[in-house]
């Protein structure tokens, strides 16, 4: 009955993405494509946390870690290896998910406040790893703090608004499939009652690494896509807990578990702070702090959310 | 190379003793009520401030002004419980997150508009003094934080175990709905917890503010070392804090002596995930797994 | 199995034939629970052994042995709240029974259809009606395909009359060839419908036997009635 909606939408949601992939040709002014290439990269981040979080229930504190590998491994393979890009960015990718496999086996046991705390000290201990791995064992690798500077692109905009736009296809690609398939009804039971899942018949720890690994995969894309993008890197920028908080909002903002959920609260965000931010600088944050407070006293699931509840519909 | 190691030794329980007094509040608040409060590093920041103020206009000494910072702070928290953390309770713990989350942001920010973000200090006689004993270095502002630290503690221990109000906090800890039909009214005692919860953590930001520097944006460091700290000891299990306090303040200081300053803070934070994933009940074994 | 220093069941020992239903019986904290949480694989035995078709199942993973055939309900009932009563059953057919999505909705409509929740279907779990809800637990252990049912105090806060629509779906579901074991503190229901019942107490098993034996068995009517007779005779 309702798979009739869901077609329809990702109909729609196809047909978007196919339009704006001709975007480019038609945007004059640069800052305006810089813009869109911006908010569709927050929709992709925000999605990332999402797949693993809003669905699962398991809130992750840490996920700017892989994005943060993932800008390290293309800075490193790029620069100390000499590999091109878009085979660097692959394996930004794969290394970025092979990390969230062996830190999710350990940690994917614990619950509640505690998979928080020990997702996010690990995100703070690779920044610090990265930090002072070199003047600890005198050696030049992640370069600390001086940080490293990739090979200038010489790419346009447009260049990396082609690179961002598949990607957050694919993820929001994702929700889509969690939405429909086995992976993801076996996520949303493991968020309502872990152990009713298992007895059920789900594959409580499997399911789960999958969602963070995904996670993972993507975020170390996107992390290496940002990184070529802005051309120099520190661990200070790119494991900067700021990065985790942006996504957390947005995705609640917008409802966690959702699939439009990223795609509103990430745009609505990223518009707010490009309009006001400007403009009020010193008043941005404490807006943000109170638009977080308000939401969550009157609008605890989201935009979307209290959409789907008071609409009824299954799926957005 | 003895001096230095017992120096280090002393160093690093010294600041564990700081460490333990100001996440005290902390383990509190997530013992009684399971709200993971990412705004307490700016309720040190405020206690720190309320002595700097009192210092500045009326050079009044931090130590005495710390009832002060103690007061306000306990009317601060009760008013932020009762009326915005309370409509979370009970839902998912992210909503608690994201809420004290906004409240970081709102209470720094703010704090940044009305102080700006200029470093202060308070520069007391006693600020820079140390007692040299066998050739070993020990600061006394540093001490007597340690001091207060064991006392904190101690007089936590004796309200929640001995007072009627104390009993109630515990029984709700324990069990919510079971107080709530033994007659407790829950949403004051989570109002009460919390104030009590931030009149410590004031009272800790007061007494270090000779010794630290004090500005809005000094808060979220606290949380996290509070959050590390408070595992460790093992989550709302009161004199864990003490203990995860030392054990933290031990590790970074041998870390900065033999390793190097910056690895302290990674040694922090690897401790902080293998004691999570090995054993999250904490040091002790005795904090709530839920 | 042992909680610390308590040993919540020891030295019991049972076993359940094909196409049987078995009642276990017992008063509040004798182990009832603990016994089938055991056997399913939520509790590790800290002693003992448990087979399934011969195979050794201690200590497996509850998913494992839910998709080997052994599904349980539970007592307090956990619906997976933000999902509809369909999309609950499909949990239990996609992962229980490992079908891919097209069979699993075949099979899940046959489940609600079985259990009479058709009218709910579409419903929220967390919106409907504990009777509706006792049901749910049911069609998701259903779903998976398991040929053993474990059903936990299924019937607790029902009314007679829709005892006897559970009883009745109960036995529809012995006659397709599945073996229940069911735990219930109704006596009405535990006499009614089971092959043979066994009795625990203080962890322990106390008695085994046909219905009628274990009604006029000294130690049941003394340890677990208090030596009242006549709340036994309504069966």
């Amino acid at each position: 009955m309702n798979f009739k909606i869901d077609r329809i939408i990702l109909i729609i949601f196809l047909g978007i993405t196919a339009a704006l992939a001709f975007l480019p040709n038609f945007v004059e002014s640069e800052y305006l494509l810089r813009l869109i290439t911006v908010v569709i990269f927050w929709i992709g981040i925000a999605g990332c946390w999402n797949m693993m979080s809003g669905y699962t229930g398991y809130i992750d504190f840490g996920p700017v870690v892989y994005f943060g590998i993932g800008s390290y491994v293309v800075a490193i393979a790029m620069t100390k290896y000499g590999i091109p890009f878009f085979p660097s960015l692959f394996i930004s990718g794969l290394i970025s998910g092979s990390v969230a496999f062996l830190v999710g086996i350990p940690t994917l046991r614990l619950k509640g406040a505690y998979f928080a705390i020990a997702t996010f000290a690990f995100a703070e201990a690779m920044k610090q790893i990265a930090l002072e791995f070199d003047r600890t064992f005198s050696v030049s690798f992640f370069q600390g703090s001086d940080g490293i500077t990739l090979p200038i692109s010489g790419h346009d905009n447009s260049f990396f608004f082609y690179c961002v736009l598949p990607v957050t296809f694919l993820v929001v690609l994702a929700h889509y499939y969690i939405e429909h398939s086995k992976f993801g009804y076996g996520l949303k039971a493991i968020k309502e009652a872990e152990t009713a899942a298992e007895i059920s018949g789900v594959n409580t720890t499997a399911n789960k690494l999958g969602a963070y690994v995904s996670s993972a995969f993507f975020l170390g894309l996107f992390g290496a896509i940002e990184a070529y993008w802005i051309t120099y890197i520190t661990p200070s920028d790119v494991f900067n807990v700021q990065k985790t908080v942006q996504m957390v909002i947005m995705t609640l903002l917008g409802g966690m578990g959702t699939f439009l959920g990223p795609v509103v609260g990430a745009t609505f965000l990223t518009l707010i702070s490009e309009s006001l931010g400007a403009r009020f600088v010193e008043y941005y944050l404490i807006m943000i702090g109170g638009i977080i407070i308000v939401a969550i006293l009157i609008m605890p699931n989201g935009i979307i959310g209290s959409l789907k509840i008071r609409k009824k519909l299954r799926f957005i | 190379m003895y001096t230095v190691f017992v120096q280090t030794i002393i160093n690093g329980l010294l600041l564990g003793g700081v460490y333990a007094a100001y996440s005290a509040g902390f383990s509190l608040i997530f013992g009684v009520m399971g709200v993971v409060n990412l705004a307490h590093g700016e309720l040190i920041m405020l206690g720190a401030f309320t002595s700097y103020w009192l210092f500045a206009y009326f050079n009044l000494d931090p130590y005495l002004s710390a009832p002060f910072a103690m007061i306000l702070l306990f009317l601060f928290g009760y008013v932020v419980q009762k009326y915005i953390i309370n409509r979370v309770i009970g839902q998912p713990h992210i909503m608690s997150y994201i809420l004290t989350f906004g409240l970081h942001l709102m209470i720094a920010n703010i704090a940044i508009k009305m102080w700006t973000q200029d470093f202060r200090s308070i520069t007391t006689s006693y600020s820079g003094a140390n007692a040299a004993i066998w050739g070993l270095n020990i600061p006394l502002a540093r001490l007597v934080t340690f001091m207060v630290a064991l006392l904190v503690t101690w007089v936590l221990w004796f309200f929640l175990m001995r007072t009627e109000t104390g009993r109630a906090i515990r029984a709700t800890a324990q069990d919510k709905e079971v107080a709530r039909l033994m007659g407790v009214d829950i949403r004051n005692i989570y109002a009460i917890t919390f104030g009590l919860g931030a009149a410590i953590t004031g009272l800790s930001g007061s007494v270090m503010s000779p010794f630290v520097i004090i500005s809005p944006e000094m808060g979220l460091e606290y949380t996290i070392i509070a959050f590390c700290v408070v595992v460790l000891g093992g989550m709302g299990y009161m004199p864990g804090a003490l203990v995860g306090g030392l054990v933290l303040g031990v590790a970074q200081s041998l870390a900065a002596t033999y390793l190097n300053a910056g690895v302290s803070v990674a040694i922090t934070f690897i401790i902080l995930f293998i004691m999570l994933v090995i054993c999250p009940k904490g040091i002790l074994g005795k904090g709530s797994v839920a | 199995m042992k909680f610390g220093a308590l040993a919540a069941v020891q030295m019991v020992s049972f076993s359940l034939n094909p196409g049987e239903i078995l009642g276990m019986i017992g008063p509040n904290g004798a182990g009832k629970t603990t016994l089938l949480n055991c056997v399913i694989g939520i509790h590790k035995p800290t002693s003992g052994k448990i087979f399934l078709n011969q195979i050794d199942i201690t200590g497996m993973k509850p998913h494992k042995i839910c998709r080997m055939g052994l599904a349980k309900t539970s007592q307090i009932m956990e619906p997976f709240m933000a999902m509809t009563v369909f999309e609950n059953v499909l949990v239990g057919a996609l992962h229980g029974g490992r079908m891919r999505m097209r069979p699993a909705t075949e099979q899940t409509e046959k489940v609600i259809e079985l259990v009479g929740l058709k009218q709910y279907a579409y419903k929220l779990s967390g919106s409907i009606p504990v009777p509706a809800r006792r049901r749910l637990e049911l069609a998701r252990a259903l779903a998976s395909g398991a040929n053993i049912l474990l059903l936990d105090e299924n019937m607790a806060g029902l009314n007679p009359h829709e005892i006897d629509e559970a009883l009745e779906i109960l036995k529809k579901i012995r006659n397709s060839g599945k073996s229940l074991i069911v735990i219930e503190h109704i006596m009405r229901v535990v006499m009614g419908i089971s092959d043979r019942i066994i009795v625990l107490n203080y962890g322990s098993k106390i008695a085994e036997g046909f219905p009628e034996e274990v009604v006029n068995d000294e130690t049941v009517i003394k340890a677990y009635l208090g030596g009242k007779l006549s709340s036994l005779k309504v069966a």
